[in-house]
């Protein structure tokens, strides 16, 4: 059992969603906790509310689309949810929380270097020089060969790979305690997914890093976290250590999971 | 489309607020244009006692030059805006739209023949392709909704070519070509009825160019003079603009106005269509 | 990119051939006397006859004609113009300029301007605001230029005496310097207005859909995640890729306005193309009327390799292909 004090604590998170005259509920009273260093699952089918609590707890959520947003959510003791933007922007920027997505070719601009949208998420303290050389050591970090070259080309001129390890340079820019990963591989070839995965597991070691990485895939997480919230229609059914969910799954749905992702395990293995 | 889904796409129509402010306007300038006879005091042609009057409980919108009263003559305006603006864009969609799916359709050295001359006339600012085939072939009333046509048409020939690329693959297209059925049957049959609302859209956008461009050729004075205009209106006034405002003014409001009720019907249509697409900007937190 | 670039080029050679030979073929729809058609309303001297009937080689096959005309466009001669009693090249030298410079300040306002309400539109809080510009836009944007031009000329020039009513202005200025530069102004300042309000609405529109669909990518949403600011956001992510669609819209819009504000040049009796070409109308001057038209068709065409160019700039997707 992990003993570090918490880093992150959501209580009783409730995301309302307005999706044309209706109101979806997305996240209806959610508990969920990382811990400093903690590497966490969150599991669920597409439509279970796994990426959508992401987006709120990091307060990325667009305003337009919230019906309703409410619970208890601290990050490091503080309140994120009534937050002034300022604040929030402080966070961002440094020692706070950071997000990867799912599909790096449109959440990376296509008309910037990469350098430069780097430099953008690093905090404003060294000058220019010293930038560049940050900018180079952190695609150095998420093992990208030749960063000098990487950080002067394009999005598109990229592999997909390649795109995900610099979304994660641009997350570690901020040296964030906290890392959200949201279906970090799910866009990649099944070869390059075991790299990125690797590479996240290595950083999140190498900086004591704490990760919630979000997926549907149950083999990323038996790789990499410590424990596992599944979710299913905006609820959490089920919280366990790795460990043990695998070995005695508590809740029918984890159960159904568990067997789904095994058995394609194993037909990809004999093919 | 059935009657039954176009009333229910017309109550919803009404119920946007652009759409229902620009179907209001477009209904009560068609009215002005049907009554027109009945609604101006006097002969379009007709001269009154005084020239150059102000407006007046007399003449409302004041008199010309020679004594027409202006309101009499916007009134009966409304009769060839309309109608070359209806006129040409729907002779635009006819042509356009032939064009548009047959280029889809048959694909290969057809299609890349068609898209190379709609692009040839989309070369030429409009104004100037109108002004040659008046000039070339003069400007009575049918041969200006020609013109007007030759000049807009390319625009609904893209929008279908558009339309059928986008149709073309898909399941239903697909079964009617499995169930052989004949060409003719699948370009009118299946896939009209599947891009008509965005091509209505276009017409009406089709519509306010024409009326704009008939208003233009009026006002250089080269619209058939035997027929009152809003565009030949302007193009008296701008000979006695130090004297008679009134001239200019109110022949220019009503074409104005026309123009905004299609732009704002225009738009009602595809909030109708697209709700999503429509609703505006959520602003930048 | 210059492969790219090269492609447009090459693909623009064919379409003004096409232009020269459809508007030479036209000429010859006019019916009756070829030589009538081509000096137009205007009583021809024998002597002038044969002159015109063997430069264009009028006896010749239709196809030896149109080759032969073709030859003379690309030499630069568009032919003689038997009413303004000069050549018809001349005419447009002295023209072009003027159109060109009306278009260049209407534009050179109207894009700024548009830009800054579409983004103010777009990336607003209050939809006040969007509400506002969104109708003021649309109403602007039904506004005839010809109807405002007049309204202004009436209000400002006629009513108010700010500004001259028509004209560029004295051909023989006696003022100098900055004062010289004051009278262009003023001049310039109605049809500028008229013209670039309407232009600058239209950007406006475009500008507005363009910002509303950035704000939609993912990579804003990357930029919020990273602690940017509004201002930032904005003026890093926004505002380029946000300007791309604008870039084809807003200089095909200007090639077309340097083929001629026709109408805008009536009202104002600015004495550019787009009134060369009504007054060569009116007076059947058709070898005008070609050459104006041919002209047109070449400012169009070089406004769209220049609005590649500066796409490819924009955009590295298609500035790194190779």
């Amino acid at each position: 059992m992990n003993a570090s004090p918490v880093l992150l604590d959501v209580r009783d998170l409730k995301v309302h969603l307005r999706v044309g005259p209706v109101l979806v509920k997305a996240i209806d009273g959610v508990d969920f906790q990382v811990r400093h260093g903690e590497c966490v699952g969150i599991v669920g089918e597409s439509g279970s509310g796994k990426s959508t609590m992401a987006r709120a707890v990091t307060r990325l959520m667009p305003n337009v689309a919230i019906g309703e947003l409410s619970g208890r959510l601290t990050f490091d003791g503080r309140d994120i949810l009534g937050m002034p933007d300022a604040e929030l922007r402080r966070l961002r920027r440094g020692r706070g929380f950071s997000m990867i997505f799912q599909d790096p070719l449109g959440y990376l601009n296509p008309t910037q270097r990469i350098g430069r949208q780097i430099g953008e998420a690093l905090a404003r303290d060294a000058g220019a020089g010293a930038d560049q050389a940050r900018i180079r050591t952190l695609l150095d970090e998420v093992g990208l060969p030749d960063p000098a070259n990487i950080a002067r080309r394009y999005p598109h001129e990229l592999s997909g790979g390649q795109r995900q390890r610099v979304m994660i340079a641009i997350a570690l820019a901020s040296d964030p305690q906290l890392l959200f990963a949201d279906e970090p591989t799910t866009a990649l070839d099944a070869t390059v997914q075991l790299q990125v995965l690797q590479t996240l597991y290595r950083l999140h070691r190498e900086r004591n890093m704490a990760m919630a990485i979000i997926t549907h895939d149950l083999g990323v997480v038996a790789e990499l976290c410590d424990r596992v919230y599944v979710m299913r229609a905006g609820k959490v059914v089920e919280s366990a250590e790795t460990v043990t969910l695998f070995e005695n799954p508590a809740h029918d749905y984890s159960r159904r999971l568990i067997e789904l992702s095994t058995r394609r395990h194993t037909r990809g293995a004999g093919a | 489309m059935s009657e039954t889904t176009l009333t229910a796409h017309a109550a919803r129509l009404m119920r946007t607020r652009h759409g229902s402010i620009g179907a209001v306007i477009l209904i009560a300038m068609a009215l002005i244009a049907v009554f027109a006879g009945l609604l101006a005091p006097y002969a379009p042609l007709q001269q009154t006692a005084e020239s150059l009057a102000e407006p007046s409980a007399a003449y409302l919108f004041g008199t010309d030059n020679i004594g027409r009263d202006i309101f009499s003559l916007v009134v009966h305006g409304a009769r060839s805006s309309l109608l070359v603006g209806l006129g040409a864009a729907l002779a635009a969609l006819l042509v356009g739209g032939t064009v548009g799916i047959v280029a889809g359709y048959f694909q290969g050295p057809v299609e890349a023949v068609l898209m190379r001359i709609v692009e040839l006339f989309q070369t030429l600012p409009v104004i100037i392709l109108v002004l040659c085939a008046v000039a070339l072939f003069g400007s009575s009333f049918w041969l200006l909704i020609a013109a007007v046509a030759l000049a807009i048409w390319p625009m609904e020939a893209r929008l279908v070519y558009g339309q059928y690329l986008k149709l073309r693959d898909r399941d239903f297209i697909a079964a009617a070509r499995v169930a052989d059925l004949s060409t003719a049957h699948i370009m009118f049959r299946e896939i009209l009825p599947n891009a008509l609302q965005p091509v209505i859209v276009q017409v009406a956008l089709d519509a306010s160019i024409a009326i704009l461009i008939e208003a233009g050729l009026g006002f250089l004075g080269l619209s058939d003079p035997d027929m009152v205009s809003w565009g030949r209106l302007l193009f008296v006034a701008q000979d006695y603009m130090d004297s008679a405002w009134w001239m200019s003014l109110f022949p220019g409001a009503a074409i104005c106005l026309t123009v905004v009720g299609l732009n704002l019907f225009a738009d009602g249509l595809n909030e109708v269509i697209d709700p999503r697409g429509s609703a505006g900007a959520g602003g930048l937190q | 990119m210059l492969r790219f670039i090269g492609r447009r080029a090459l693909y623009a050679i064919p379409l003004l051939l096409v232009i020269v030979v459809l508007m030479f073929s036209m000429l010859h729809l006019i019916p009756g006397d070829p030589v009538q058609a081509l000096v137009g309303d205007y009583p021809v001297p024998p002597a002038y006859r044969q002159a015109i009937e063997e430069k264009y080689r009028l006896n010749d096959p239709f196809l030896v004609q149109v080759g032969n005309y073709l030859a003379n466009v690309v030499q630069g001669d568009f032919g003689f113009s038997y009413q303004n009693q000069r050549t018809v090249l001349s005419l447009i030298l002295e023209r072009a300029p003027r159109t060109i410079l009306l278009a260049a300040v209407s534009f050179g306002l109207a894009i700024p301007l548009g830009m800054l309400i579409g983004i103010a539109c777009g990336t607003t809080r209050h939809p006040g605001v969007d509400k506002f510009w969104t109708t003021t836009a649309l109403i602007a944007y039904a506004i005839p230029t010809f109807w405002l031009g007049q309204l202004f000329v009436m209000f400002f020039a006629l009513k108010l005496g700010w500004f001259p009513t028509q004209g560029i202005g004295p051909m023989v200025s006696r003022t100098q310097g900055f004062a010289w530069v004051l009278e262009r102004i003023r001049y310039l300042a109605l049809p500028v207005m008229a013209f670039g309000i309407h232009e600058g609405m239209r950007i406006a529109r475009i500008m507005r859909a363009s910002v509303i669909d950035t704000l939609s990518q993912g990579y804003i949403v990357t930029a919020r995640a990273k602690g940017l600011g509004r201002g930032q956001i904005i003026r890093s992510h926004v505002l380029r890729n946000s300007s791309l669609p604008l870039v084809t819209i807003a200089g095909y819009a200007f090639g077309h306005a340097l083929g001629g504000a026709v109408l805008l040049e009536t009202v104002f009796t600015w004495p550019g193309l787009g009134l060369l070409l009504v007054d060569a109308i009116r007076l059947r001057d058709n070898m005008t009327v070609v050459g104006v038209v041919i002209f047109s068709a070449i400012a169009v065409v070089v406004m769209n390799l220049v609005v590649d160019l500066l796409y490819a700039m924009l955009d590295p997707r298609i500035r790194t292909m190779r």
